[in-house]
């Protein structure tokens, strides 16, 4: 038996390929962001800098319109994730707690969703969205994306959910408690933290989508923040890279924090139920 | 009565949900299936039934066959990577050692953040002139001139395969974690006792037992990647030349910026149909892991 | 409180029948324990009871009143789950007032009732506390604690001890009685342990496969079992079967050992038959008459021994409770009285 320390010696050194490939970007985000534009393209390129200028941030923020594409991003984002969440609760607790007529299909079909990627079917979604006449309205994001996760988001609660015994809901029934007494004052505030961990997930899901943006919104006052970041790189002679560099550091971080937060959950939801 | 309301209830609370998911995912289908077999105008009006018309043009299009070659050797190489770089990952995480919660969180990090922004950010650091990366390998003295990583196709290709297989392990390493955890510990001590070495434990009973975990990896990461979009599109948009298109590019081209939407939809059919295949498989690996748990429900007499 | 008839009540899950057909009146402040093996259906018959279950067929009252369609809620049936299942969100307190709040019970009363039960249960300084803090004995309380505030028609108990150690099962086991014997509530009683049937239950249901193979008070039960299985299954250690040849007034056995039995019933001789007699009730005999039977493996209990022998080829038990010194190998002579005897019919497995 080697001792934990230098097994945790040897896993550390294996691991530290990997670990210093992911940290790469993070470093190149940060060290670009607070460097002095002229300090851009220097030969031979480097690391170091002379001056942290952090006015960068606030220089970005004005000219990328970031608060604008915050906005949207945060309105989208938030939106799909209600619409998501008050459509996939109920049939989650349909799919955990009834057995009924084409459950199994149901199933299924979830999981064909799920596989359907926004990409295959952007042309069919952008003429839908031209029918509806809602081709720059970020309704549009807010329907897609809300369909999109709604199988993911059926399974985690559908997970978590079997996890709350039934014998509760039977044992408050014999109380004297309707369904609908049993649901609101035992199931759901047990469910409370199941759902908050999903809506996050939902959440950090559309923050992060790009090709349905990118294909619906056309004019940049309705850009969410990807495609806003994308569209100071694309097509662009002269990228200001230092502001770039920046707005990805303040779209990414905070997502960064809370996802590493909860990251535990999702395995857990997920060794529960998606894939088991 | 009563019963029949009943029976009524679990169908109620499924079908908002289930509506919106056949407006948004189950329509589009329909309606590419539809303008897959039309003349279309650049501004998407349908001008006719041409029968074939479409898929003839795109099995005639050497761009489209370019474009799945490179679609296979980019699905493959990196869902092929991202496993063999995985299944130690995890079960390194899997075990007990001083730092295991800062790894993992450190590990999983790719998955937090946005494919657009990480090949923003690659994009940048790849820059031939000023690129981060450059300025890493000609310091550490790997090389002494700057290279432009992006600007052929063959290298710039291959950085994107290992970019994406960077931001697939997060995912795959979750999945394996997940049959990690499940692993029965009382048949490692057995096998212990059996004289089993570390390297027979990992023939004989991790990876027989983590077979279903690998499949579903697998098969999940196939579907993917094969959609996978945004870093080759934000990177290099499938250039130069076409030298790094894949069929999600080259139908997003297609698409949206040579008005080509017949075409696109045939491709989009096209591409419809290899991902039905896949999600077959899918669904037969997840049932079939269904029905080998699946405890009597019934009876609930202990 | 009430009476609860079950009247021929089948249930199918699809296709798959559980019980068969069920026939059992339980009377006005009876306590009856159901037991029986695991999947015999005992817990879906309570369940049905509690209305968590449809019935397939047949009909069940709760005192004349047929409660087929009654959902749980309107039964006025208090329940203690295997697993408690006490709300996780709620304090004690909470817990076995939800009830009374949901009817609307002025707070007063409420707080008396709750009182009340928990002094009986002991568990008054823990009413604050939530279930998680409490130890398994504790929320075992709660649990009944929660169905005493009530004042329900019936008490429903589905293996209410089968999650608690040894020893506190059979002090619960003992609570249970007493509360019983002084609230005098119909009880119904699901168990798989033979023991806590017979010290417990007024009347004892034991079922097999989705039927009852026989109701009766313990001690019928003990003494003139209908049939093998039940002869099997009350009783510890377990009745001893020997098969044999019915012959006047007693069992041949293949090694030509005659095993004596009273009233020899009026059969045909040369009968198929099972003999049988419980380990307590087999002696040492004084002369070399008895019954010959090699021993395999001496168990002494402390109490008792428990001798693990041969008698033709058959396994037999015998329990003494004077200290014996045997060994392995050695022959010894049982004996018994004939009263004691049980003998069943071979094909049908029935008493005779």
């Amino acid at each position: 038996m080697t001792s934990k320390l230098t097994r945790s010696l040897i896993y550390w050194a294996i691991l530290s390929p990997l670990v210093v490939v992911i940290l790469f970007p993070f470093g190149v985000m940060f060290v670009t962001a607070v460097r002095p534009r002229e300090e851009l393209f220097v030969y031979p390129p480097t690391w170091g800098f002379t001056e942290f200028r952090w006015e960068n941030f606030s220089e970005m923020w004005v000219k990328t319109n970031f608060g604008g594409a915050l906005l949207n991003s945060l309105y989208v984002s938030i939106a799909a994730t209600a619409v998501a969440l008050l459509l996939s609760i109920p049939a989650a607790y349909a799919m955990s707690r009834y057995r009924f007529a084409g459950k199994g299909a149901y199933r299924t079909f979830l999981l064909m969703t799920q596989m359907m990627s926004p990409i295959v079917l952007v042309l069919g979604l952008f003429r839908l969205m031209m029918a509806l006449g809602l081709v720059n309205d970020l309704n549009s994001l807010v329907l897609t994306y809300a369909a999109f996760n709604m199988a993911f988001t059926i399974w985690m609660l559908q997970s978590y959910f079997n996890s709350i015994p039934r014998d509760l809901e039977e044992a408050a029934w014999m109380d004297g408690a309707s369904h609908l007494t049993s649901l609101v004052r035992i199931f759901l505030p047990l469910a409370v933290p199941a759902v908050v961990v999903t809506a996050i997930f939902t959440f950090i899901n559309s923050w992060n989508e790009f090709v349905l943006a990118l294909t619906m919104m056309r004019s940049s006052e309705d850009f969410t923040l990807p495609v806003q970041i994308y569209a100071q790189v694309a097509g662009r002679y002269q990228v200001e890279w230092h502001h770039v560099m920046a707005a990805t550091v303040l779209a990414t971080v905070p997502v960064a924090i809370v996802f590493s937060w909860l990251q535990r959950y999702l395995i857990r939801g997920m060794a529960l139920g998606a894939v088991k | 009565m009563a019963n029949r309301i009943q029976k009524a209830v679990p169908l109620m609370m499924i079908l908002p949900g289930l509506l919106l998911a056949i407006t948004i995912i189950g329509y589009p289908i329909i309606d590419l299936a539809w303008t897959s077999m039309q003349d279309v105008s650049r501004f998407g009006k349908l001008t006719g039934f041409n029968g074939g018309a479409n898929y003839a043009e795109v099995f005639a299009d050497p761009l489209f066959w370019g474009s799945l070659w490179r679609t296979g050797i980019w699905t493959v190489a990196v869902v092929g990577g991202t496993l063999v770089i995985s299944m130690p990952v995890a079960m390194i995480l899997n075990d007990d050692f001083y730092g295991r919660g800062l790894a993992r969180v450190i590990i999983m990090l790719p998955w937090a953040i946005s494919l657009t922004m990480t090949a923003v950010v690659w994009r940048w650091a790849l820059n031939g002139r000023a690129g981060l990366l450059n300025a890493t390998l000609m310091n550490a003295g790997i090389i002494d001139q700057p290279i432009e990583w992006l600007a052929t196709a063959n290298t710039a290709f291959v950085v994107e395969i290992l970019v994406g297989i960077l931001v697939s392990i997060p995912f795959t390493t979750t999945i394996l974690l997940g049959g990690l955890s499940s692993m029965p510990q009382d048949a490692y001590e057995a096998a212990v006792v059996d004289g089993a070495s570390g390297w027979d434990q990992f023939r004989h009973i991790t990876l027989p037992l983590m077979k279903p975990f690998i499949n579903i990896a697998i098969v999940l990461n196939v579907i993917y990647v094969f959609n996978s979009l945004p870093i080759i599109w934000v990177m290099t948009e499938g250039g130069p030349a076409n030298g790094t298109d894949i069929l999600v590019t080259y139908l997003y081209k297609l698409a949206f910026r040579f008005g080509q939407l017949g075409k696109a939809a045939a491709i989009s059919l096209v591409m419809f149909l290899v991902l039905l295949a896949f999600t077959m498989l899918y669904v037969a690996l997840v049932s079939r892991n269904d029905r080998d748990d699946a405890a009597p429900e019934e009876e609930v007499d202990a | 409180m009430s009476s609860v008839t079950i009247r021929g009540v089948t249930k199918r899950y699809g296709a798959l029948p559980v019980l068969h057909g069920i026939d059992l009146e339980i009377r006005d402040r009876e306590f009856v324990v159901l037991v029986g093996p695991s999947g015999c259906g005992k817990s879906t018959l309570l369940r049905m009871i509690a209305g968590l279950e449809t019935i397939s067929s047949g009909d069940i009252l709760i005192g004349d009143r047929v409660v087929n369609d009654v959902p749980a809620k309107a039964r006025d049936i208090a329940m203690v789950f295997q697993n408690y299942a006490l709300y996780p969100h709620m304090s004690v307190y909470e817990n076995m007032s939800f009830s009374l709040r949901l009817k609307r019970t002025a707070k007063d009363v409420i707080d008396r009732k709750v009182r009340e039960a928990a002094d009986i249960l002991n568990l008054s300084k823990f009413l604050d506390r939530s279930p998680r803090q409490l130890s398994g004995g504790q929320r075992q309380r709660v649990a009944m604690g929660r169905a005493l505030v009530r004042d329900a028609q019936v008490f429903l108990f589905d293996e209410p001890l089968s999650n608690l150690d040894a020893k506190l099962r059979v002090v619960m086991r003992t609570e249970i009685k007493a509360l019983h014997q002084r609230l005098q509530t119909t009880s119904v009683y699901v168990t798989h342990d033979q023991i806590e049937a017979m010290t417990m239950a007024d009347r004892i249901v034991v079922m097999n496969a989705g039927r009852i193979e026989q109701i009766g008070t313990p001690l019928e039960l003990y003494d003139t079992p209908a049939n093998l299985f039940v002869a099997d299954f009350i009783g510890s250690p377990s009745m001893n079967f020997l098969l044999g040849t019915l012959e006047q007034g007693a069992v041949t056995l293949a090694d030509g050992s005659r095993l004596p039995v009273a009233a020899a019933p009026q059969v045909a001789a040369g009968r198929k038959v099972v003999f049988g007699i419980r380990p307590e009730h087999l002696a040492l005999s004084d002369d070399d008459n008895g019954l010959a039977a090699e021993v395999e493996v001496v168990e002494p209990t402390g109490a008792n021994i428990q001798v693990y022998a041969k008698v033709a080829g058959m396994p037999l038990c015998a329990v003494f409770n004077e200290r014996h010194d045997f060994r392995p190998g050695q022959v010894i002579r049982l004996t018994w009285s004939p009263r004691q005897a049980h003998l069943f019919d071979e094909a049908s497995g029935q008493r005779m």
